[in-house]
């Protein structure tokens, strides 16, 4: 790997462990000029930009992971909610409350109806009882399709900004950028029907967040998402909840549970909120 | 402004298939030339063509947003934003598919025909089929079903004998009866029929598509 594609992939990586941007120019600074001294190849004297990154993070863990802000003010609160399709029972009495502040997962085999909760809190979908009350603005980012196939990603910030109150250059301005921060650049003139799954998640995601909603339902929105950018996502929902925002994913990755504040199993018999 | 962004976007997206567009000229276009050699014949089944391409445009145009228009109630946007943006959009291309076809029996029948009734044959047309497509859209969440239902009014309105009074109920039957009139004499009551149906259809569209939209009685915001 040349050195200074091995540099930036360095920079993008150190991103992803949520080092400040200046902390990563510094180590990228230090890495570079280690590299010029030595003249070994970045790839003898440091390993991969992952492994290094990662070493490099653990070190400034204690030092640099902010310290997290106590949970707000309950944003979703979902009461006894039950679901049938027929003789089928989809959810049995299920509970979740969501405070600002806080991520809680939702996980569980398929067809236990995590999408189906995550619908009914969004209130796209009715339950057969039971209650959900917002505090606040709502997102929600389905987990395929909900993107126009011959529209521009730009055109689908305009769409959803414009129902956010926001004008069009600040639409396309916080798309950008949004879009920017999960490694994606969206280009002039490419339509959402041209754009890879993966990619086509990430404009779903950006929609969803677009305009700052108090409460973040996100029901598998890392589909087709690479390595990097499935660890973008994470530090994108980690900065939410820093940020204030309430918000539920629905997932059946388990390696990020440890760091959520709650776990909701769907699972039929495990029908419980672990904190 | 919330509703022009929602036609806004509609068009952009219509006016992107290239293919949808020659069609939906074609369609009227192969109408008029299949009758060419009488006027009268040519201007209705012109009009029916111009119907038929506007309504199944509006009924895919719905099919497409189906599963978009929750989030984008979720994003701010109120029912009618959505229906009517969406019912302004298949308007406006209804009148540009409508204006080449307009000019072409200007040039070829100009001296033949009365062209201000014929312009709001045209208009009464479009005016009709554009909730009538999103109507059916509304009814039927399925595309394939929604254009069988389609393909079943407008051939019911070709077979149907016209002395027939069931003539009457078929949505399209003003905006014929009105080319009549730009070709030959026929009463007024038929424009204001052709707006009755406009309306109501427009007004079944709203119902269904609020019904399909509302905020869910289990939702509640706090503080509102």
């Amino acid at each position: 790997m040349i050195d200074e594609r091995w540099l930036q992939a360095l920079g993008q990586e150190l991103a992803r462990h949520r080092l400040t941007p200046e902390m990563a120019r510094h180590v990228v600074a230090e890495a570079a000029a280690h590299l010029r001294d030595s003249g070994q190849p970045a790839l003898r004297a440091f390993g991969t930009p992952q492994r290094y990154a990662a070493a490099v993070a653990e070190s400034l863990a204690s030092r640099h992971h902010p310290a997290r802000r106590p949970p707000g003010r309950v944003r979703l609160r979902a009461s006894q909610i039950t679901k049938r399709y027929g003789r089928r029972t989809v959810l049995r009495p299920t509970d979740l409350t969501v405070r600002a502040g806080e991520v809680a997962a939702i996980v569980g085999a398929n067809g236990c109806g995590k999408s189906t909760f995550l619908r009914i809190c969004a209130g796209l979908l009715s339950p057969d009882s039971g209650e959900v009350v917002v505090d606040g603005v709502l997102g929600y980012c389905p987990q395929d399709g909900g993107t126009y196939d011959f529209l521009l990603p730009e055109e689908h910030f305009v769409l959803v900004g414009a129902g956010r109150g926001l004008d069009r250059a600040r639409s396309r301005r916080l798309g950008r950028a949004d879009a920017a921060t999960l490694q994606w650049e969206p280009a002039g003139g490419v339509q959402a029907r041209h754009l890879s799954g993966g990619t086509r998640q990430k404009l779903n995601l950006v929609m969803a967040a677009l305009g700052d909603p108090d409460v973040l339902l996100l029901d598998e929105p890392y589909q087709g998402f690479d390595r990097g950018t499935y660890i973008d996502f994470w530090q994108h929902v980690w900065r939410w909840r820093d940020e204030g925002r309430a918000i539920v994913v629905v997932t059946h990755l388990l390696n990020q549970l440890d760091q959520v504040d709650q776990v909701l199993d769907l699972t039929p018999g495990s029908r419980e909120v672990a904190a | 402004m919330k509703l022009l962004t929602v036609a806004e976007m509609a068009l952009r997206e219509l006016s992107r298939r290239r293919g949808v567009l020659v069609l939906l000229l074609a369609l009227p276009l192969l109408c008029y030339v299949v009758r060419h050699g009488q006027v009268g014949q040519s201007i209705r089944f012109l009009m029916l063509g111009l119907a038929w391409a506007v309504s199944t445009a509006a009924l895919f145009a719905s099919g497409t947003s189906r599963h978009i228009e929750p989030r984008l109630r979720l994003s701010g946007y109120r029912s009618h934003h959505l229906y009517l943006g969406r019912l302004v959009a298949m308007w406006l291309l209804g009148l540009a598919v409508a204006t080449p076809f307009f000019t072409l029996v200007a040039l070829d029948h100009g001296g033949e025909v009365r062209l201000g009734a014929l312009a709001a044959a045209m208009a009464l047309g479009v005016a009709v089929a554009a909730p009538f497509g999103l109507l059916i859209g509304a009814l039927v969440p399925r595309e394939l079903e929604g254009t069988l239902i389609l393909l079943l009014t407008i051939s019911l309105q070709v077979m149907i004998d016209p002395a027939d009074s069931i003539t009457r109920l078929t949505p399209f039957w003003s905006s014929r009866e009105i080319g009549t009139y730009a070709v030959d004499h026929t009463g007024p009551e038929y424009l204001a029929r052709g707006v009755l149906f406009t309306v109501v259809a427009t007004a079944l569209v709203a119902i269904l598509s609020t019904i399909r939209l509302r905020t869910r009685l289990h939702l509640r915001y706090a503080g509102r």
